[in-house]
């Protein structure tokens, strides 16, 4: 109970008018980058960073978490009626999204996803609620050793979940900790990788990464596809937005099932986009309208939809009670909590109680607040994608040389910014996967300080991995993580190859994009 | 045209190159274990070996004909390449000039640029769409988040 009493705490932190303000200014922020193709949560996310310098950390983390949320709607909006996803995670809600909206039922395609998201999301915020601190204590006990296992568990589930190739995920986790590396070490004091560019001795900042992989890097592959946005009919019929929520707990199964995959995707670093992919999936597997998939089921909507959301909230978890993010953009907010001054992980959960409960409780209000804030403003932005691409591609692109120049004042950190589009562009057109790239550019330094700082407490010996039962239990499950797509791929070549195995294939190389 | 199997070689060079030079430059820091502990030069040289062994993988993978690969056989058209080339090179020309004209003049020049030059929109248009940017900027940056933006060599000449 004395979590639902830090929460009551937490929700007078939240509900005061500045951050009710600093929420809808969130969350349209986030519905307007997530409208916007080439902009999305984690570079938006990042954009704003430098703005929050000056803030109390709990406005700054309700003002980026609920850009946050409206991102994760807003991208929706754009699946539902254009047919083209504004965010990755959106991408499984085109498939049944838009033929409902071309049919001539955009209202009850745009009321049931953001319905269901709706549901996902406070799933999500209630696993958080009851678990978040849980996890913290049993973290207070951990050394360096638990510390390293975690992140090796981490990034393990990375390439085991993922969904990505295998080697592709292990070679973008791999570049993302050079990177990381990249600087003064914080252990020996000693430059490190700097390449003879002496400015290189500041580090490479995640957020110019960022700039440059999200924002630069989706422009690049939104250009190549010229798409002409022809919308459907964006008139909100209000009637018809009750009717369609209130056929949802018809779908409770559906719901139900998404939200755990949602919420297990998040937690575990596989994030929203695999989740609603993973969810969209099994429910066409299980659903016994299955085979009407692509046409504008309802359940098809609810599906991913429910995982998205479920998987973008429970992604703080691991992020808030760890210092492990479980998405990219909360690896930038992670990124944000350290500028800040805080040191994300379980300590958090002993000093900085208001910040974690006025935290926890912004995710309940904000999630309202964004579900009538994109209603009201779904014909807005609508109009808003009308605007030719040409004219806003190089708008994105100044956002993006803006915002990496702003982080410290560095004409290199513009110049970096550039190649890291054109990694991005290359590494999507490819499908290797960016969030593990991200992730290890944000926490690469802590993962290697702990296995530094172990290996001290050991005298060098690896044997400290396997001291007691807890390192030893997530080190090993880090490894079957590591050698699960193997162990998979050895199982495919016993079974006799099935025609479909080629579809699977590439269904599978959808979910990075 | 561009085969996919030349972009995931040319990537896979692109990775494997970065992991030698990682390789390379973490050799100075020292490798192994000292009197204080691992080396500083230890973690980017371990994760350098991974990049250069797992983009050797992704290099033989990419060129042989696999049956994902061969269901994609042409990753980017002509046509596409050519929308590409129309978004990225102003875009770098434009950060070329931002140390010589500074952010204000690039970025209008920029969208002027973008906009009049392939017939998009009309040159009053774009002229007013060039100025409002600048202005924009200016007004984000410089004067609610006193964010100083880079006014350039040319700015500094004149001694503003």
């Amino acid at each position: 109970m004395d979590n639902l009493q830090e929460l009551l705490h937490g929700f007078t932190i939240a509900i005061t008018v500045p951050h009710l303000l600093l929420m809808a200014v969130g969350v349209l922020l986030g519905i307007l980058v997530g409208v916007l193709p080439g902009l999305g949560a984690p570079n938006g996310v990042s954009l704003l960073l430098p703005l929050t310098f000056g803030m109390q950390p709990v406005s700054a983390i309700i003002l980026l978490s609920s850009m946050y949320w409206g991102a994760l709607f807003g991208g929706s909006v754009t699946s539902i009626l254009f047919n083209i996803p504004g965010e990755p995670s959106s991408v499984a809600t085109t498939f049944d999204g838009y033929p409902m909206a071309r049919d001539g039922r955009p209202t009850t395609a745009l009321a049931t996803a953001f319905g269901s998201a709706a549901f996902g999301a406070l799933v999500g915020v209630i696993l958080i609620t009851f678990l978040a601190s849980w996890v913290a204590q049993v973290a207070l006990a951990f050394g360096p050793p638990e510390y390293f296992a975690v992140y090796f568990l981490a990034f393990a589930s990375f390439v085991g979940m993922g969904g990505a190739a295998p080697i592709k995920t292990v070679v973008a986790l791999a570049i993302g900790f050079a990177i990381a590396a990249i600087g003064i070490d914080t252990v020996s004091g000693s430059v490190r990788l700097t390449m003879g560019i002496d400015e290189l001795v500041k580090g490479v900042n995640f957020v110019v990464a960022v700039m440059g992989l999200f924002g630069i890097g989706e422009l690049l592959v939104a250009v190549e596809e010229e798409f002409h946005a022809r919308a459907v009919s964006s008139k909100i019929d209000w009637r018809e937005v009750f009717r369609a929520v209130g056929r949802l707990p018809r779908h409770s199964v559906a719901l139900l099932r998404s939200a755990a995959i949602g919420c297990w995707m998040g937690i575990t670093p596989g994030g929203p986009t695999a989740a609603s992919f993973m969810s969209y999936g099994i429910a066409r597997r299980f659903s016994r309208r299955g085979r009407y998939f692509g046409t504008g089921e309802v359940e098809g909507i609810i599906s991913p939809e429910t995982a998205d959301h479920a998987a973008g909230t429970s992604a703080l978890l691991p992020m808030l009670s760890l210092g492990i993010p479980g998405s990219a953009t909360a690896a930038v907010m992670m990124g944000g909590l350290m500028i800040w001054g805080l040191n994300p992980g379980p300590m958090l959960f002993v000093d900085q109680k208001d910040f974690v409960w006025g935290l926890i409780a912004s995710m309940y209000v904000g999630n309202i607040v964004a579900v009538a804030l994109v209603l009201l403003t779904v014909p807005v932005f609508a109009a808003l994608m009308r605007i030719p691409f040409v004219v806003i591609a190089p708008l994105i692109v100044i956002i993006c040389v803006v915002g990496a120049y702003s982080v410290s004042n560095s004409y290199l950190d513009v110049v970096m910014m550039l190649g890291f589009g054109i990694v991005g562009y290359l590494f999507k057109k490819l499908f290797y996967p960016l969030a593990p790239l991200v992730l290890a550019i944000v926490i690469g330094d802590k993962a290697e300080d702990a296995f530094r700082q172990s290996m001290l407490m050991s005298k060098g010996s690896l044997g400290i991995f396997f001291a007691n039962k807890l390192v030893t239990c997530l080190i090993v499950a880090g490894i079957a993580l590591l050698l699960l797509p193997l162990a998979l791929q050895l199982a495919r070549l016993l079974r006799r190859p099935t025609p479909s195995a080629r579809n699977e294939t590439t269904a599978q190389e959808k979910v990075i994009i | 045209m561009i085969s996919r199997r030349v972009l995931e070689f040319a990537t896979a060079v692109l990775t494997g190159s970065f992991g030698v030079a990682v390789v390379v430059s973490s050799l100075d820091n020292g490798i192994g274990w000292s009197s204080a502990g691992v080396d500083a030069g230890t973690f980017p040289f371990l994760t350098g070996i991974i990049i250069v062994l797992g983009s050797l993988y992704n290099l033989v993978r990419g060129l042989l004909p696999a049956t994902t690969l061969a269901s994609v056989p042409v990753a980017i058209t002509p046509i596409e390449l050519r929308r590409l080339a129309g978004l990225f090179v102003p875009a770098a020309i434009f950060v070329a000039a931002i140390p010589l004209v500074g952010m204000y003049v690039a970025s209008s020049l920029y969208v002027f640029a973008v906009l009049a030059i392939p017939r998009h929109q009309t040159v009053p248009r774009a002229l007013a769409m060039a100025a409002a940017t600048a202005l924009a900027l200016y007004v984000v940056f410089e004067r609610m988040f006193q964010v100083s933006l880079p006014h350039g060599a040319l700015a500094a000449a004149f001694g503003i």
